[in-house]
């Protein structure tokens, strides 16, 4: 038995040896002799990265660009930090918005990007780069990819079986929900289970209520407070939908929601653009649509988003020059197609027109009615404002405190640190 | 016991790999972490030498509050593990003790639990229990108890209790096993004399049996109380980081990782190492209480 396994381990390390050279030596042993790999770590999945990357190799065929994809989400976040502090680590990586972006920052890990480095940076829109840059020195340390936007994805062969179009005024969008429900359909596929979606919801359904970008411009300015009775009427709406949403809401967890929705059980769902690619794959016999609610007030609704995500380059990669230059082609146009077409997500790259109509709606939407999604601006803080206004927006839910108690802790934890 | 000069030095060198291992790999995490959380740091970079300013924060309002609430949940799951688990597991043995056939069978089956891993078992419980498609509140409702099916880790009231309960099916194996060996190192002689002399079994356990079993049950109580302030997997599992639903199952294990891992705070490595300390500290001395306080009973 143990002969056995001491045979296994040495044709283990037969294979691993064997496998080295080949991995390692790709660079140097080509030809050209000078040509270089830049690592590039995300979180999604490596294969589409390689494929939109292959067409920069093909025009630069000195570089090898190498996607490595860490797709444990949480832990990403760890492993780049350890993995830009030594020697390991990649050339560019993914960056997270805001707030988990400034760790990296004030450890001077990542090298600063100029206009005269990146010159399609110029075009970029001043909400899209603010969750690429540094809180202290205002710099700018990534290239944005992707937008998110929050919205209602709908079913539409449930609305048309129940003769609903979609809403034009908040009455019309509760009288659709009411006639969902008195046919046995839940109008609206949410839980609260798993408390970071309750933000995503509260935004969904209130942003037109606080009135978008100014509202938080008057808060970062301490002009207004988040107890003012216009985010307490928005997030109170999640209190007003709530005989729309599955029974016991608390306690439906973010995959029941889901399974709720592309089961057809449920006839919408509030939640990210994401999702599309989500429900895409899991119920591809739904057909799908989205709209923004409508302000309760009357009017079109206000459609929040946020900056997903963005390049950054390593200070420590010792390419500094060719990874630059690959920042750049990351801002063109032309990456930001590619992206828009190859994952069927909204990229960050201005003037650039998804092919999917679904997205494109998106896109046109957003940029007529577009408003920055609040907590993404607000999630500072240890304990952060985020994880504090989750939990009060579950008890809320629970019925356990109003909206009003559930904004002044909100107040409190901002007032921590702004 | 006189050793020989060269056998001392033969015992030393056997110790010698083992006190490495344990220096690299408990002690030097240990002091780093206690100097980690001195410091003010940026992300991943030691920045300037601070004192306990991170112990402050620890105890700044909006900290306290989390801690404090954390801490508690940490002591009712000790309370719960105490009277259901520990209290289950020492009449599965006593049951199990008088079983002829089958008894290891037996006493592996409850065991099983414990060698899966809580995240898997979590995971598990969350789809039994889930109030729109677990199986357990349409049985509850297929047998009329319509009262009862509730969102069991849904609702405040009852996640906790939800979560000691899963936790008790779990480990319950474990204490069993511990009073199952205390059991057989009871020499029956006791039992038949007390029998003899007119003793109900009732008053046998009570009197005899009972009394012998302290030392084990001192060691129950003590690593229940180190798996209890440690909780972190299974909780997680089954309501996320935040403790959910509304912090109902938070405890200072979450509490830490939020702080370390899910903050975004350019110093949280500083205040996640104060708070890794200060935990460290709690349960250690604790600990060394609790086991005096229980060892000079027994």
């Amino acid at each position: 038995m143990r002969r056995l396994a001491g045979l296994a381990a040495a044709a283990l390390l037969c294979v691993t040896a064997a496998c080295a050279p080949s991995n390692s030596n790709d660079s140097s042993s080509s030809s050209s002799g000078s040509k270089v790999t830049l690592s590039v770590w995300g979180w999604g999945p490596a294969e589409n990265y390689q494929k939109m990357f292959d067409q920069y190799e093909k025009e630069n065929p000195n570089v090898h660009i190498e996607a490595r994809s860490f797709t444990a989400a949480t832990e990403y976040d760890t492993i780049l930090s350890t993995g830009l502090a030594g020697d390991s680590g990649p050339d560019l990586a993914w960056l997270r918005p805001g707030a988990q972006l400034q760790p990296l920052v004030e450890a001077g890990r990542l090298t600063p990007l100029t206009t005269e480095q990146v010159p399609g940076l110029k075009d970029f829109d001043k909400n899209v780069l603010r969750a690429a840059t540094g809180d202290k020195d205002g710099k700018v340390y990534g290239v944005p990819f992707a937008v998110q936007t929050l919205q209602v994805v709908y079913n539409k062969k449930i609305f048309a079986d129940n003769g609903i179009q979609p809403p034009k005024t908040w009455a019309d969008m509760t009288a659709a929900a009411d006639k969902l429900k008195a046919n046995k359909i839940i109008p609206f596929a949410f839980g609260g289970k798993d408390d970071w979606v309750l933000p995503i919801a509260a935004s969904i359904f209130g942003t037109s209520q606080w009135g978008g970008d100014a509202f938080l411009a008057d808060v970062k300015a301490k002009k207004k407070k988040f107890t003012d009775p216009a985010f307490v009427a928005g997030i109170d709406e999640l209190n007003k939908l709530k005989p729309y949403f599955p029974d016991n809401v608390a306690g439906v967890s973010y995959t029941d929601a889901q399974i709720l929705f592309s089961s057809g059980k449920a006839a919408m769902y509030p939640g990210g653009l994401w999702e599309l690619g989500f429900f895409g794959k899991n119920a591809p016999n739904v057909e799908l649509g989205v709209f923004t609610p409508p302000a309760p007030a009357g009017g079109e609704g206000l459609l929040p988003g946020f900056t997903d995500g963005s390049y950054g380059v390593s200070a420590k990669s010792k390419h500094q020059a060719e990874a630059l230059k690959f920042e750049s082609w990351l801002a063109t146009k032309q990456y930001g197609q590619l992206y828009t077409d190859t994952l069927e997500q909204l990229s960050a790259v201005p003037g650039v027109e998804p092919k999917d109509p679904l997205l494109k709606q998106v896109s046109t939407t957003f940029g007529e009615h577009g408003a920055a999604y609040f907590m993404n601006e607000f999630a500072y803080g240890n304990p952060s404002s985020q994880t504090v206004f989750s939990k009060a927006l579950q008890e809320m839910l629970l019925g356990r405190i109003t909206a009003q108690e559930a904004a002044a802790r909100l107040d409190k934890s901002v007032a921590t640190w702004l | 016991m006189a050793l020989s000069g060269t056998r001392r030095r033969a015992a030393y060198l056997f110790v010698v790999p083992a006190f490495l291992l344990y220096s690299v790999f408990v002690v030097y995490p240990l002091f780093t972490g206690l100097t980690y959380s001195m410091f003010e740091w940026k992300g991943t970079l030691r920045s300037t030498f601070i004192g306990l300013s991170n112990y402050s924060h620890l105890f700044t309002e909006a900290f306290r509050n989390e801690l404090l609430s954390a801490l508690g949940h940490n002591f009712l799951l000790l309370a719960g593990t105490i009277l259901v688990q520990n209290t289950l597991g020492l009449a599965f043995a006593v049951a199990l003790f008088a079983v002829r056939r089958g008894k290891r069978a037996l006493q592996t089956m409850f065991a099983l639990p414990y060698l899966v891993n809580p995240l898997v078992i979590g995971y598990l419980w969350t789809l039994l229990l889930s109030p729109t498609f677990g199986p357990v509140n349409s049985l509850l409702r297929s047998a009329g108890l319509e009262s009862l099916a509730m969102p069991w880790l849904g609702d405040p009231k009852s996640a906790l209790l939800t979560v000691i309960l899963i936790n008790t099916w779990q480990w319950v194996g474990f204490p069993m096993l511990l009073f199952s060996a205390a059991l057989g190192g009871i020499p029956p002689e006791f039992n038949e004399a007390a029998r003899t002399d007119g003793a109900s079994s009732w008053k046998v356990f009570w009197h005899i049996t009972l009394p012998l079993l302290r030392p084990a049950m001192a060691t129950v109580t003590i690593l229940s109380f180190i798996g209890s302030m440690n909780a972190f997997a299974l909780i997680y599992a089954l309501g996320g980081s935040n403790g959910a639903p509304a912090g109902s199952t938070d405890v200072l294990g979450l509490l830490f990782y939020r702080t370390a891992f899910a903050s975004g705070d350019v110093n949280a490595i500083g205040t996640s190492s104060a708070l890794a300390v200060f935990m460290f500290a709690f349960i250690f001395g604790s600990t060394l209480v609790l086991q005096r306080v229980l060892r000079s009973r027994s």
